[in-house]
């Protein structure tokens, strides 16, 4: 199906894009555009203010997704809580990695010619992220 | 010309909570309080998305919410840079004296000063004393 955000991608919706194909839709087709403009109702909207997938109580869309779709693999809710970190107001904060995480990406949207390719180069990103902690994991 | 976000808002009185998390939150990000329930911070993109997402918050409490660009037309504004300079300032000052005691916990400091240095706008000189302080405390590696 096609699902639906803002241009100018960042940790929180590179990392829910790769969520979404990762538990949700393998084929998800992703439109973004620009902020603002009403939003196609062929796509599933997310990370975009009001939407059901989106922040809620304090939580960012990335732990929305999980919620929403009963995701509840422990690695993925680890990476949540850095995206939380990173993108949202914490009072504590217990992941390092956080705020190298959201440079990262903050940087793959600037050396990316498009918003579709730093989704793409942000996947490989999150993947090589899940890859390791699950591996200190074990 | 400096360009400011305004954050003004109102949350329902009860329950409480929805206005404290409010408050605090803004007091993570470095927000200066206006008025009542008006807050300022320096435009940037980073502040713009913060507050972008905390109006949402608000509306979600029942609130509602408003985020202004603005300029300032008639006034001086160097006092409200000044504000938040102090509020960083005093912070990073605070974590100073603390890194001069005898028995003082440099990681835990370090910890704090990066904190700080999230809402440091204006990018203080005094930051950057205190991270180099940070480095070379007590004889330890300099880099």
């Amino acid at each position: 199906m096609k699902w639906v955000t803002w241009e100018d991608v960042g940790i929180d919706r590179i990392g829910s894009a790769w969520l979404i194909c990762r538990c949700v839709d393998p084929a998800a087709e992703f439109l973004l555009v620009p902020q603002g403009v009403l939003l196609p109702a062929e796509a599933e909207p997310f990370d975009v203010p009001g939407a059901r997938l989106s922040h809620h109580q304090g939580h960012s869309t990335f732990h929305t997704i999980l919620d929403a779709y009963d995701v509840h693999d422990p690695i993925l809710r680890r990476i949540s809580r850095m995206v939380d970190e990173a993108d949202t107001v914490q009072e504590v904060t217990v992941e390092s990695a956080a705020p190298g995480l959201d440079l990262i990406c903050r940087g793959i949207r600037r050396t990316s010619p498009d918003d579709q390719t730093a989704l793409e180069r942000g996947a490989l990103v999150y993947e090589a992220l899940y890859a390791q902690l699950a591996t200190e994991s074990a | 010309m400096r360009t400011w976000l305004l954050l003004q808002h109102r949350v329902p009185t009860e329950p409480s909570a929805g206005r404290v998390s409010v408050w605090r939150k803004m007091k993570r990000l470095g927000g200066v309080l206006l008025q009542d329930a008006v807050w300022v911070m320096p435009a940037t993109p980073w502040t713009r998305e913060q507050l972008q997402w905390l109006a949402a918050e608000i509306v979600e409490l029942g609130g509602e919410a408003r985020v202004w660009e603005a300029q300032v037309a008639i006034g001086e504004e160097e006092t409200l840079v000044h504000q938040f300079q102090t509020q960083v300032d005093s912070a990073y000052a605070e974590i100073l004296a603390d890194l001069d005691r005898a028995d003082a916990d440099r990681a835990t400091l370090a910890r704090r000063y990066q904190q700080v240095r999230t809402i440091d706008h204006f990018h203080s000189a005094l930051g950057e004393r205190l991270r180099a302080a940070l480095l070379t405390r007590n004889g330890a590696d300099r880099t």
